[in-house]
């Protein structure tokens, strides 16, 4: 059987943090069990040793190896030695964790914290970096609430969602900062079209995922929403050809897509008891004693569709443009 | 059984520099520090003594345990710097501190919480380094109803029951109820799952429909159930719902968006026929209504119907033909 990949990496690990100096590919070959194993020891001792084939099939394991302990936080330098050789370390400097101390109170909120993600590599990304903390021992003992005598962090149980198939690779793609390509379908949109995108930043809001960046066909900032990208999302090279501004908001223009940010206020007639949610934006109230009453509420993008969904216990008095909208949906819908 | 090896890994690194500090460490504890079932920790230990910095001689971790306490005979072998305590990776902290300023800015959060999450935050920044600079591409904002969220919260700390004026949008109505509440969460809007003693079942509120809220001071006492699972999301409609049949044109497409359906077909003009489930079709009017020229329902016909008698109902209050 395979020697696991789990046992290769931590001894590639374990190899380059203890080394005192800069190993060579060739070195680290020879010295850990999993490649000796698979592709021989490297050394010219035998014919079978060292061929092109297995040499290049060590070569990618290696950089897939060490791009997963690179995953993991490990900063592996490269140095070139006097021979032109490439050495690897990874010095005890760069990868050591500065002191931390957390309080029982902030560990709970920490604690608290790693659990949020219903995503499968966040959340095995925060019990990683738990753990570390605990390694190192910056958590109080008794700070976990399996622990028992625990003190709760209110008693909320926050749950962050990523079912959408394109958060990961636009999470990586955003820390990276690399450009991506992927079909979307704008909401009104029959078909989807490609865009060649430098992402920005992801955000959840309501429970939906966001992607602000670059829309490199259209030469401007856009927000998409990724539960409407039909395809993969795929990586290309190169660099972002647009500055990355310090402020993205995402947030407001999915408010606007949302129809919220109202730009004047509109008067409806109600009826008593009915449209709670209008009641309570109602900047003004007055009863009209016939079983319905007049409220003034704020007016912006998507009240129409709103108002509709009340059906007869709601008519809108003005402004008449709104009147008319509302109208024009009524007929639609009564003639099915 | 499905081992992740870079999780296994990250794990192994870990260990090895918690068990260099804690010579005889109980097996219980260990697994309970880490998060993982002790069987996960015994794998884990059968494979370090697989391990070592080889390069220098071969000298392996001498870990073992009798699955009760955890020995490492040889710890001197590793060198005090390959057991030190390893740098956070960008994911790491960005997984912590993006779901840390979430909570944080949740409304309604007890102070002492919000200041607790607050001072983990900024340290976990600092011990971060530049591994908390990506964390910045990555935000998440909750919806919550500050005040109701901090009756709903202390009831349940005080367990006590809640007396609520609720709001229900399929029936545009509010009813009262008493409740005993079970637990809070957040999953985009913030809810209360609780023992609705109106309906003798349990039922999940929204926080920003809660039109009133009151503590009471009877003892909330819900029946012993087992707390939803929600990972399969929060409408979960039974097998036995009736079925409603949605068509709507590119403009209606968001209603897959949004409702859990069984079936999204695509239709030729770019729209789609959607097939969903709900125990209560009437309740369904209303996204009818809202469609207007984008869509349709199709099936139940008594639906279908009473949205159009809706729509005709309020033309007649316009004054306006259909």
């Amino acid at each position: 059987m395979a020697i696991a990949k789990a046992e290769r990496l931590m001894n590639l690990a374990l190899c380059l943090l203890g080394a005192r100096r800069p190993l060579t590919k060739r070195e680290l070959r020879a010295s850990i069990e999993a490649y000796v194993e698979a592709f021989g020891s490297g050394s010219a001792s035998g014919p079978g040793d060292g061929s092109t084939g297995s040499e290049e099939s060590f070569s990618r394991m290696f950089e897939r190896d060490k791009d997963d302990l690179r995953e993991l936080g490990l900063v592996i330098d490269t140095v070139d030695n006097l021979d032109g050789e490439t050495g690897y370390v990874a010095r005890r400097d760069s990868n050591r964790l500065p002191p931390i101390i957390l309080d029982a109170a902030e560990a709970t909120a920490l604690g608290l914290a790693a659990r949020v993600w219903q995503q499968a590599r966040l959340a095995a990304a925060a019990s990683g970096a738990l753990q570390k903390l605990h390694a190192a021992g910056g958590m109080p003992p008794g700070a976990l609430p399996e622990q028992g005598g625990e003190r709760q962090l209110s008693t909320l149980e926050p749950h962050i969602p990523a079912r959408e198939a394109a958060f990961e690779p636009l999470m990586l793609a955003c820390r990276d900062r690399r450009p991506v390509a992927f079909d979307y379908r704008k909401s009104n949109a029959a078909r989807s079209e490609k865009r060649q995108v430098e992402p920005w930043t992801l955000e959840c809001w309501r429970g939906h995922w966001y992607l602000a960046g670059w829309d490199r066909g259209r030469q401007a900032e856009r927000v998409f929403r990724l539960s409407r990208i039909t395809g993969p999302v795929r990586s290309r090279t190169g660099a972002f050809t647009a500055p990355v501004p310090d402020q993205v908001t995402v947030r407001e223009t999915v408010e606007r897509w949302a129809g919220e940010g109202a730009t004047s206020t509109a008067r409806v007639r109600l009826r008593t008891g009915a449209g709670y949610p209008l009641r309570s934006r109602a900047l003004h109230t007055r009863e009209l004693g016939d079983g319905w009453d007049e409220v003034e509420i704020p007016y912006g993008h998507g009240l129409d569709a709103w108002l509709v969904e009340f059906g007869p216990d709601v008519v809108v008095l003005e402004p008449a443009e709104l009147r008319a909208d509302v109208i024009d949906r009524l007929r639609a819908v009564a003639q099915g | 059984m499905a081992v992740n090896a870079i999780d296994q890994t990250r794990r192994m690194l870990s260990l090895v520099t918690y068990l260099r500090d804690r010579p005889g460490a109980r097996v219980e504890e260990v697994a309970r520090a880490f998060g993982i079932s002790d069987d996960e920790l015994i794998s884990d230990l059968n494979v370090l003594p697989m391990c070592g910095t080889s390069f220098r001689g071969g000298d392996l971790l001498e870990i073992d345990t009798d699955g009760e306490r955890i020995w490492w005979r040889n710890s001197e072998a590793l060198g005090s710097d390959t057991a030190q305590p390893l740098r956070l990776a960008a994911d790491e902290a960005t997984a912590l501190l993006v779901a840390a300023r979430a909570v944080a800015t949740l409304p309604g959060l007890r102070e002492s919480d919000r200041e607790a999450l607050q001072r983990a935050t900024a340290k976990l920044e600092t011990a971060a380094g530049e591994s908390a600079g990506a964390s910045s591409r990555l935000s998440v904002t909750f919806e919550s109803e500050g005040g109701v969220f901090a009756d709903v919260d202390r009831a349940i700390a005080e367990r006590r029951r809640l007396w609520i004026r609720y709001y229900s949008p399929a029936r545009d109505e509010l009813t009262e109820r008493e409740v005993d509440p079970i637990r809070l969460f957040a999953v985009g809007h913030t809810y209360v799952e609780a023992w609705c003693r109106l309906s003798e079942a349990r039922r999940t509120f929204r926080l920003d429909r809660v039109a009133e809220i009151k503590l009471l001071d009877e003892r909330s006492d819900p029946p012993p159930i087992e707390p939803r699972d929600l990972s399969a999301g929060l409408v979960q409609p039974a097998a036995t719902d009736p079925e409603v049949v949605v068509e709507v044109g590119p403009g209606g497409r968001w209603v897959a968006e949004y409702y859990p359906h069984d079936s999204a077909e695509e239709l030729a003009d770019g729209g789609l026929r959607i097939t969903l489930r709900t125990p209560d079709p009437a309740s369904l009017r209303r996204l009818a209504l809202r469609l207007g020229a984008d869509g349709r329902i199709t099936a139940p016909e008594e639906l279908a119907r009473s949205a159009r008698e809706a729509a005709r109902e309020a033309l007649a209050a316009y004054g306006a033909d259909a």
